[in-house]
């Protein structure tokens, strides 16, 4: 069934707690836990937070706390080492854009299975990643 | 490049809390009823404030009682005062180290520094409010308001002692260093604690809608309101353009909360802590001018205080409008500025609440008041033939009788002042916005509250201060609801840090190291 195997799978990561459930049957669909890549899109630091108003927290510290944080939360969770992207920007577009740039050949993702407002505002990211995206999406439900 | 911007923006700031920090505009447009669509959203606006009146507006005490959430707000100020034994006077000389620095420390969570902390809620805090606020408070209730303002700064103290504190103790620090702060954590996160997990989360999720809906009243709508009365009091030709301002405006503030032009943002970081040292500089220049009339002023202050002539509601009613535009300016017990001082760097919850209590005291012990005195002492609020003024134009029109040209200064202050203070707004009513439905949808909020800046250049002043008011004082109900029933903590935490900082265990090690040595 090798012939079935993924060479690049994307999963996002928003370190919700069902964001992490996609590593799971992530790996199932891959040879190698090399192929699993992960990516965090942060939203843009409002100019009025303190930190952006004080410059104390550059865009470069951010993603590396995120990315400390991404290695040991992984670690906790029996993971291992996974390679996370963090990027800053809309979900939607640094998502997919990343995917194609990394020739992803699937994305997964949770459906965060909200109801209401919530589903109305947030849902459509994973519906705007299936419409945009390049490559086939696996929504877990 | 960036560093010696900031150095010079830190001493500004540094200036701006010795002498004071903002205000003015005007009032506005009160003029000719607006038709079209105009009309229509100002008729939405209408509708929208009197069913919030029937909620939060009925009066306790019959037709001269005090209104439901004004009472809450006393109330609370009241309490807090009392049950953390005059926390706003016994903590005051040490908030003023804590914020020279003498207590930093690097190796704290959090982003930025006591001082820092400070400032940046001084940016929302200090508002238009600070000068038009003050002239609708004397207009309204006679000079005595202002002596109400200053008892409701006084005791606001402790209720944003209490608020900050919790901010601080119950703040989330996310994966990428920044922190999440504010009610709507330590209502959740405290509550829970407490065993009230539900209503916690309730009075949370509450208090979200209320800020995100507020901010584009307090934050928003009334200073885009007064920063056109402003502008326009000083180029005639543009009261009948508010549109065009309006549409500029919402560019400006696009510019800057939607990324992009940051330096807009830094500029005014800049030009803000400025202005407001040169309006606290033409205040006492005006008190100088006047110098042997200054006792006389403050006499009339006091007296009114508590025996106003003509005031709709007699003393009661004086006492209800300073509470009110107090809490307008300070914010003390609307829960906002807790949002901003979760972020400083301290692993100790009271030393930030201690910070927070020097707000309300800059903004309206020390600002309003000076405000206060120029106006009552210039008379002008009592001139038959200036009795349509109001807000911004009724301070223009006082600072005008002693310094000619004073009111293009506050037209140029008052736009930069409304400016940060939306910056900053539009902060607080993200965050509840993201904490009600995720990061990733802000950018809708945000094309709410530009939308939001338009309409407050359009609509007159009535119905948007009323709506101001109301949701504004509407964040009080959850917020301090969840600080009561907190309070027990907040005290035993007070009680514990004062404790420890009178052992002297909290002094950083070189002056610990130095005493020693001196001991020998």
């Amino acid at each position: 069934m090798s012939w079935l195997k993924r060479k690049s799978v994307l999963i996002p990561i928003d370190f919700s707690e069902l964001s992490y459930q996609a590593l799971g049957p992530a790996k199932e669909l891959v040879e190698d836990v090399s192929a699993l890549k992960l990516i965090h899109v942060l939203s843009p630091l409002h100019p009025a937070d303190p930190a952006a108003m004080w410059d104390t927290l550059s865009d470069d510290d951010r993603k590396q706390k995120v990315k400390a944080f991404t290695h040991d939360k992984l670690g906790e969770m029996g993971h291992g080492e996974l390679p996370i992207e963090v990027v800053i920007g809309d979900p939607t577009s640094k998502i997919v854009d990343y995917a194609q740039e990394i020739d992803a050949d699937l994305i997964v993702m949770p459906s965060h299975g909200r109801k209401g407002v919530k589903r109305f505002l947030i849902g459509s990211i994973a519906e705007q990643v299936v419409r945009l995206s390049h490559c086939p999406v696996l929504i877990l439900k | 490049m960036k560093k010696p911007m900031f150095r010079l923006k830190h001493y500004l700031y540094a200036f701006a809390f010795l002498l004071i920090f903002l205000p003015q505009v005007a009032f506005a447009q009160e003029d000719a009823a607006p038709v079209g669509f105009l009309g229509s959203i100002e008729a939405g606006v209408q509708s929208v404030v009197d069913v919030l009146n029937l909620i939060f507006y009925f009066k306790i005490g019959g037709e001269n009682g005090m209104p439901f959430i004004v009472l809450w707000l006393v109330v609370g100020a009241i309490f807090f005062t009392f049950r953390l034994k005059f926390i706003n006077v016994r903590a005051f000389k040490h908030a003023i180290d804590v914020v020279r620095g003498k207590y930093d420390s690097d190796e704290d969570e959090g982003d930025v520094s006591h001082f820092q902390a400070l400032a940046a809620a001084l940016s929302g805090t200090v508002g238009i409010g600070n000068i038009a606020g003050v002239a609708i408070a004397i207009r309204l209730g006679g000079p005595g308001a202002a002596f109400w303002m200053t008892m409701a700064g006084f005791l606001g103290m402790s209720s944003k002692f209490a608020e900050c504190t919790l901010g601080q103790k119950y703040r989330v620090i996310k994966p990428d260093g920044t922190v999440g702060g504010g009610p709507m954590y330590y209502l959740s996160r405290g509550l829970s604690a407490m065993g009230l997990a539900p209503v916690g989360k309730a009075l949370a999720v509450i208090f979200a809608v209320f800020c995100a809906i507020g901010s584009l009243g307090i934050g928003n709508m009334f200073q885009a309101n007064q920063a056109f009365a402003a502008v326009s009091n000083v180029l005639p030709f543009l009261s009948s353009l508010s549109w065009l301002f309006g549409i500029v405006l919402a560019l400006v503030v696009g510019l800057v909360i939607l990324g992009g032009i940051e330096r807009i943002g830094a500029v005014a970081g800049v030009l803000v802590p400025a202005m407001a040292v040169i309006y606290a500089l033409a205040c006492l220049w005006v008190m100088l001018v006047k110098l042997p009339e200054v006792p006389g002023a403050i006499g009339t202050i006091i007296a009114t205080a508590f025996n106003p002539e003509a005031v709709a509601g007699g003393a009661v009613g004086a006492i209800v409008i300073g509470f009110q535009r107090a809490a307008f300016s300070n914010e003390a017990g609307l829960g906002s500025a807790a949002i901003a001082h979760s972020a400083a760097k301290t692993d100790e919850p009271v030393r930030e609440g201690i910070v927070a209590l020097l707000e309300p005291f800059i903004d309206t012990m020390f600002i309003c008041n000076l405000t206060a005195i120029v106006i009552v002492l210039t008379g002008v609020y009592a001139d038959p033939t200036a009795a349509d003024l109001n807000g911004a134009q009724l301070s223009a029109a006082s600072f005008e009788t002693v310094i000619g040209w004073f009111p293009y200064v506050i037209a140029v202050a008052g736009f930069l002042f409304a400016l940060s203070t939306m910056i900053s707004w539009s902060y607080y009513g993200q965050q509840s916005w993201a904490y009600l439905f995720g990061d990733g949808t802000v950018n809708i909020y945000k094309g709410i509250f530009l939308f939001c800046v338009f309409v407050g250049s359009v609509v007159n002043l009535g119905p948007i201060l009323d709506f101001s008011d109301i949701m504004a004082l509407a964040m009080s109900l959850p917020n301090l609801l969840g600080c009561f029933l907190m309070s027990g903590l907040i005290a035993r935490e007070l009680a514990s840090y004062m404790a420890r900082l009178k052992s002297g265990e909290m002094l950083p090690e070189p002056q610990l190291a130095q005493e020693t040595v001196l001991r020998r």
